[in-house]
C-alpha cells in the first residue's frame, strides 16, 4: 500500500524536475495506488462447490505523465508512464518514455486549467483501507448466508444457485501539474451483487447492497433479498408478443442508462458521430418528466469522487433537463476541442477507470460518476402501478446493446429475472424469466415515459462504471417478444 | 547535487531484454514454488509470470493521436490450502526496478503468502458451513501430466524491430485515405498494435512451462452519413498472432490494412444510403456468411459449452448454459443441432485462440463440441473436469497473468461443409444473405439471439437483388441449428479480440468462424416507433 504522502511528494518533485527540461513547455504528473478485491461466491445445492469460490485481488501503482513539448513551430505532445515505480527513477522513466512517444495532434488544445474547489473532503474509509484477508472472505460468507438462511427459512434446499460477488475498491491518486494543479483523492467503495435462483423453478432474483464505508456495508441483506426475490417470482407465467406498457425496476434503468444512454451522452460519442443526440443539443429529445445529470459529489454514493484524474474538482453536469439535452460529459481534451464548434462543456468527468482503478498507464478519457435519473414530478412506486394499469413490471434485465450501433438507438435486451404482470394496477403474478426479449430505440424510451418513481437506489451492473441513482421509471408502447419457445 | 532524475535517465531496460527477463527467472519462480511444501495444509500451488512487450499507435481523421511501447510485466498465483481444501488468489502488476531476481524471488513469495493465507481462511469457513450447505466441497483437481517445455513465438517481421514511427505513420496514412474516399465519411479511426506475450508456468507438480506469442492487430472503425441521414458505424478487426506482416497481408482477408480500411470505407458509404430493413414476425430462409458466423458460432455454440457456465459459476455475470441444467438433465448425447452440422474448439490450429498449453499447464487439445449435431462435450478446466467426470481438456485462460484463468473458447468454429457457397444461395427462391457481424446480444442461458449484420442483402430466384442496413436475425438458438439444411466449404476463422467474461471483467481474444450456412430465422430492423 501506499499511503497519499507519498503520491503527492513524487508528483510534486517531479514536476520540478520536468521543469528543468528545456523543450518542455508543459506537464501534468498523475500517480495512483489501487487495490481492487473480489470475493465470488458459486454456491450450488446440487453440484460440488466452494461457496466462495475466489477471493482475490489485484493491486497496482505508478505514473502517468503528459508532457508538451517545443517542436519547432509545432508543440508535441507525449505520453509516458512507468508501473510500480513511485519514486525519482519512475518519474525519469516515464519522461524518457513521454518525450520517445511525442507527437503532434491538431486537435490538442492544453494541459487541464485549475477549475474551482473540491466538494468533498476525507470521504473514504480507514477500515476497507486497512481491511484484512479474513474480514473480506467473511463478508463473502455473511452475503452467502443471508441467502441460504432465506431459502432454508422458507423450505427451499434443493436445485439452489447462489452466484455474485464483494467487490471492494481502494484508490488514491495525486496529480501536479505545471498549470497549477496540485491535488490528491482517496476513495473506497464497497458492492454486494448477489444472485440467487431456484434452477427446477426456473427463477432467478437479485440483491445488491453498496457503501463506501465498511460499517455501514450489509452483504447479507443482498444475499437475503436475491433469494426473497427468486422465491417471489415462482409459477411465473409467459406473455404474448406485443406492445406493453411497462415499469423498468431500478436495474435495468441502471442498465439502459450505463449501456445506451450516457455513451450517447458523452463527447467521445459526439467526437465519433455516434450517437442519436449529434446536432440535437438544446432540443428536446426525452419527455419533460426526464431529468438526468452527472453528480460526483453526493457523499455516501459510491461513483463520487473528490476531483477528477485530470485534477478538476468534481460536480454536477446537467444532461438532460425536463426533456431537452443540455450537455454532454466531457474530459478537458474533447471540451477543448469542441468549445468553439459546439459549445463549452466543464470537464468533470476525465477519468483513468481501468482494470479496477484509476489507472497510471492511461490518458484520461470520460467516465460517469454518479448519475442521477429523476422525474419532473415523482410519484410512489404504487401510484407507478395504478399509472400503467396493465403491463409489465421488469426487474432484470440482460445483454443490451444498441443493436445497430449507438447512432441508430436501437437496442434489445432479454428480461431474465425479478419481473411481474401487472393486471388493474397491482402486480398479479411473476413473468418467467427468459421467455421475453425487449426490442426498441431509446429515443422511443425516452420521450414514452409515464412517470418516475421518488425511490431510487445506487444500481450498478457488471461491466459499468458508473453508479446511477436509479428510479422506477413507467414507460408506455415498449415491444416485447415472446422468446424461446422450445424451454418449457 | 547530482539530481537523481539524471541518472535514472539510463534505467530502461530495451524490450528484447525484458522479454528474456523470463529465462534469467525460470529458476527463482521454481525455487518459490518448491517452498511452498513448507507450508502447512498446502495442496497446491501455481505461479503465472508474463511479460507483454507492446508497440502501439492510433489515428483518427489522419491525425495522430497517441503511440508508445511498453512492457507490462505482473504475476498471478493460485494455491489450494486447508484441510477442507479452498481457493486463495493474488496478483499484481510488477514495476521494471523490481525485475531483478531477487525483488522477484520477495514479491512473488509475498504473493504466494497472501494466497496461502485467503486459502486458508476460505478453507475454515467452508468447514464451518459444511453442515449448513452439504454440497461444499474440498478442491479437487483432475489429475494431468506435468510439462517442461519451452514454445517459440512465431513471427516473420519481428514486431519489436518495427520502428515506433512506422506504426504511427500505418495508422495515421490508413485512417487519412479512409476520410479522403467521399465526404460522406464523418469519421476515421485506426488502432494498431503488435507485440510479443511471454509467459512462465510453474505449479508445484512440476510443471515449467514457457510460452511466447507474438500478437498483431488493427482496429478499423468508420462513420458514414449522407445529408440529414442516420450515421452508419462499422467497426472491424484484423489480426494474426504473428508479427508485422499480418498487417502488410497475411491475414484472413488477405489484404493489407490499408485495403482493409478502405473496403470497410466504402461499404460503411454504401450502406448510409442504404434502406433499413424491416423486422418479419416469421421465419425466413437466411443464409449466413462465414463472418456472420464466426459471431454466430461463439454465442450460441462457444459460451454454453464453457464449463463453468454450465456448472452455473457465471450465473450472476454472463449467464448460464441451456445445455447444462443437471447431472440427470441435460442434452450431452442429445440432438441439438441439424445432422450437418459439427463444431469445436480447437487451440492447435491457426487463429486467435491457438497456444499449446493453457494457464493450468493442460495441453490444449481439439474438444468436439457437437458432432453431427449431436452434443459431445464442453471446454473445461482441471476443477471442472473433475466434477464432470471428463478428461481435462485446457481450456482456461486469464487474459493477463495478475488475473483468475477462466474457461474461455479458443478457436471456437463450425466445421467445414462440402457445398459450394454460391450454390447454397443459388439455391434460395425468396431469402435474405447475411453478411458479416456486427453486435450480438443473447438470451441468459444462450437459448436465444438477435445478432446484427453489417449487411443484409434480398434474395430472389437465387440472386442477390437489394442491399439493406440496420439489419440482422433473431432465433431460438436450438430451432436455428436445427434448421441448419446446407453447410459450405468455405471455412474461415476470424480474429475476435473482445470477449468479455469473468469478474472483474477479463477481455479475451479468441478465434472463431465457420463456413456458410443455410437456416431460417426472424428478421430484425429499425425499431423505431
Amino acid at each position: 500500500m501506499i499511503d497519499i504522502e507519498t503520491l503527492r511528494a513524487c508528483v510534486r518533485n517531479g514536476i520540478e524536475f520536468v521543469k528543468k527540461q528545456k523543450d518542455v513547455i508543459d506537464a501534468e504528473i498523475f500517480a495512483s495506488w489501487n487495490e481492487h478485491i473480489t470475493v465470488r461466491l458459486n454456491y450450488t445445492s446440487d453440484i460440488p462447490c466452494n461457496g466462495v469460490h475466489e477471493p482475490k485481488s489485484t493491486q497496482f501503482s505508478g505514473i502517468g505523465l503528459l508532457a508538451i513539448f517545443k517542436a519547432g513551430k509545432e508543440i508535441k505532445v507525449g505520453f509516458g508512464s512507468s508501473s510500480n515505480n513511485i519514486t525519482p527513477k519512475g518519474i525519469a522513466e516515464a519522461f524518457q518514455k513521454a518525450r520517445k512517444n511525442k507527437l503532434h495532434d491538431p486537435d490538442f488544445k492544453s494541459l487541464p486549467m485549475p477549475i474551482g474547489k473540491p466538494v468533498l473532503e476525507n470521504y473514504h474509509d480507514h477500515a476497507v483501507m486497512e481491511i484484512g484477508d479474513e474480514t473480506m472472505i467473511d463478508l463473502g460468507w455473511r452475503a452467502l448466508e443471508g441467502a441460504l438462511t432465506e431459502f432454508r427459512q422458507k423450505n427451499f434446499n434443493n436445485s439452489i444457485i447462489v452466484g455474485g460477488d464483494i467487490t471492494i475498491l481502494k484508490e488514491r491518486m495525486a496529480i501536479c501539474s505545471t498549470k497549477g494543479i496540485d491535488d490528491f483523492d482517496e476513495s473506497t467503495i464497497l458492492t454486494a451483487n448477489i444472485t440467487s435462483m431456484i434452477e427446477k423453478e426456473k427463477v432467478k432474483g437479485s440483491g445488491w447492497n453498496t457503501n463506501t464505508h465498511l460499517s455501514n456495508f450489509n452483504p447479507e441483506e443482498s444475499g437475503r433479498e436475491s433469494a426473497e426475490s427468486a422465491i417471489k417470482t415462482i409459477d411465473g407465467e409467459r406473455i404474448p408478443s406485443g406492445t406493453y406498457n411497462v415499469i423498468f425496476g431500478r436495474q435495468p434503468v441502471t442498465d439502459l442508462f450505463t449501456n445506451i444512454v450516457i455513451p450517447a451522452l458523452s463527447l467521445s460519442s459526439i467526437n465519433s458521430s455516434d450517437t442519436p443526440f449529434l446536432g440535437k443539443l438544446g432540443q428536446k429529445i426525452a419527455s419533460e418528466l426526464l431529468t438526468v445529470y452527472d453528480d460526483g459529489t453526493i457523499n455516501g454514493a459510491v461513483g463520487s469522487k473528490r476531483i477528477s484524474c485530470e485534477g478538476v474538482p468534481t460536480g454536477r453536469t446537467n444532461l438532460i433537463h425536463n426533456g431537452f439535452l443540455v450537455g454532454f460529459l466531457a474530459n478537458y481534451y474533447l471540451s477543448k476541442k469542441f468549445e468553439n464548434s459546439i459549445s463549452s462543456f466543464i470537464p468533470r468527468n476525465g477519468f483513468r477507470f481501468e482494470k479496477g482503478g484509476r489507472n497510471h498507464n492511461i490518458q484520461p478519457k470520460i467516465c460517469p460518476t454518479n448519475i442521477v435519473v429523476e422525474g419532473k414530478e415523482e410519484v410512489t412506486s404504487q401510484s407507478l402501478l395504478s399509472k400503467i394499469n396493465n403491463g409489465i413490471y421488469i426487474g432484470r434485465i440482460w445483454y443490451t446493446y444498441p443493436i445497430n450501433g449507438l447512432a441508430a438507438g436501437d437496442f434489445t435486451s432479454t428480461i431474465i429475472a425479478d419481473s411481474y404482470v401487472i393486471k388493474e394496477g397491482k402486480i398479479v403474478k411473476p413473468l418467467k424469466p427468459n421467455t421475453v426479449r425487449i426490442n426498441n430505440n431509446i429515443t422511443d424510451i425516452l420521450n414514452n415515459i409515464i412517470a418516475v418513481s421518488k425511490d431510487k437506489k445506487q444500481t450498478i451492473v457488471w461491466g459499468g462504471e458508473e453508479v446511477v441513482m436509479a428510479p422506477e421509471i413507467a414507460i408506455h408502447s415498449v415491444r416485447l417478444d415472446n422468446i424461446s419457445g422450445f424451454i418449457a | 547535487m547530482k539530481s537523481p532524475f539524471l541518472k535514472s535517465g539510463r534505467i530502461a531496460i530495451a524490450s528484447s531484454k525484458k522479454i528474456n527477463l523470463i529465462e534469467g527467472l525460470k529458476e527463482t519462480v521454481l525455487k518459490v514454488i518448491q517452498q511452498t511444501s513448507s507450508l502447512k495444509s498446502c495442496k497446491y500451488a501455481d505461479i503465472r509470470l508474463g511479460t507483454n512487450t507492446i508497440k502501439y499507435a492510433n489515428a483518427e481523421n489522419g491525425k495522430a493521436k497517441g503511440m508508445g511501447e511498453d512492457c507490462l510485466i505482473s504475476f498471478g498465483t493460485r494455491v489450494i490450502a486447508g484441510e477442507m481444501g479452498a481457493w486463495g488468489y493474488y496478483g499484481q502488476p510488477i514495476g521494471e526496478n523490481e525485475s531483478s531476481p531477487r525483488s522477484i524471488s520477495k514479491i512473488l513469495t509475498s504473493g504466494i503468502n497472501r494466497a496461502y493465507t485467503r486459502a486458508l481462511a476460505n478453507a475454515n469457513k467452508k468447514a464451518e458451513f459444511k453442515p449448513f450447505a452439504p454440497s461444499l466441497t474440498a478442491v479437487n483437481l483432475a489429475k494431468i501430466d506435468s510439462y517442461n517445455d519451452t514454445i517459440d513465438a512465431i513471427f516473420d517481421e519481428d514486431p519489436r524491430s518495427v520502428p515506433l514511427k512506422d506504426v504511427l505513420t500505418l495508422c495515421t496514412k490508413a485512417s487519412r485515405d479512409m476520410r479522403g474516399v467521399s465526404k460522406d465519411v464523418q469519421y476515421t479511426h485506426i488502432d494498431i498494435h503488435t507485440g510479443i506475450n511471454r509467459e512462465l508456468f510453474c505449479s508445484t507438480e512440476g510443471a515449467c512451462i514457457d510460452q511466447s506469442y507474438a500478437l498483431t492487430q488493427g482496429l478499423v472503425a468508420v462513420v458514414a452519413q449522407k445529408a440529414g441521414g442516420i450515421p452508419e458505424v462499422c467497426y472491424d478487426y484484423m489480426g494474426g498472432l504473428r508479427g508485422w506482416e499480418v498487417l502488410k497481408g497475411k491475414n484472413i482477408y488477405k489484404q493489407p490494412i490499408v485495403d482493409f480500411a478502405l473496403l470497410r470505407t466504402r461499404e460503411t458509404i454504401e450502406l448510409a444510403g442504404a434502406e433499413f430493413l424491416s423486422a418479419t414476425s416469421e421465419p425466413v430462409v437466411v443464409v449466413t456468411n462465414p463472418h456472420f458466423n464466426a459471431l454466430l458460432v461463439h454465442e450460441i455454440v462457444g459460451h454454453p459449452t464453457e464449463a463453468d457456465r454450465a456448472l452455473k459459476l457465471e450465473t450472476a455475470y454472463a449467464g448460464r448454459s441451456w445445455l447444462f441444467r443437471n447431472f440427470n438433465d441435460n442434452e450431452l448425447g442429445k440432438q441439438i443441432a441439424s445432422p450437418l452440422l459439427t463444431a469445436y474448439s480447437d487451440p492447435s490450429i491457426d487463429g486467435y485462440g491457438h497456444y499449446r498449453y493453457d494457464a493450468e499447464g493442460t495441453p490444449g487439445r481439439r474438444v468436439n463440441l457437437i458432432e453431427n449435431g449431436v452434443l459431445k462435450g464442453f471446454m473445461n478446466g482441471r476443477e471442472y473436469a473433475a466434477i464432470l467426470s471428463h478428461p481435462p481438456n485446457g481450456s482456461m485462460r486469464a487474459t493477463e497473468p495478475h488475473y483468475v484463468p477462466i474457461v474461455r473458447m479458443t478457436n471456437t468454429v463450425f466445421a467445414n461443409g462440402d457445398r459450394d457457397p454460391a450454390e447454397i444461395l443459388g439455391e434460395v427462391r425468396e431469402g435474405y444473405y447475411i453478411v458479416n457481424h456486427r453486435i450480438p446480444s443473447i438470451s441468459e442461458s444462450r437459448e436465444n439471439f438477435r445478432i446484427s449484420a453489417q449487411k443484409v442483402y434480398k434474395i430472389e430466384n437465387g440472386h442477390i437483388v437489394k442491399l439493406y442496413r440496420g439489419g440482422g436475425i433473431t432465433a431460438d438458438s436450438k430451432d436455428f441449428l436445427m434448421n441448419i439444411d446446407a453447410v459450405g466449404n468455405d471455412f474461415q476463422i476470424f480474429p475476435i479480440p473482445n470477449c468479455g467474461k469473468g469478474q472483474p471483467m477479463q477481455v479475451m481474444r479468441v478465434g472463431n468462424g465457420g463456413p456458410t450456412l443455410r437456416s431460417t430465422a426472424r428478421l430484425t430492423g429499425r425499431q423505431k416507433l
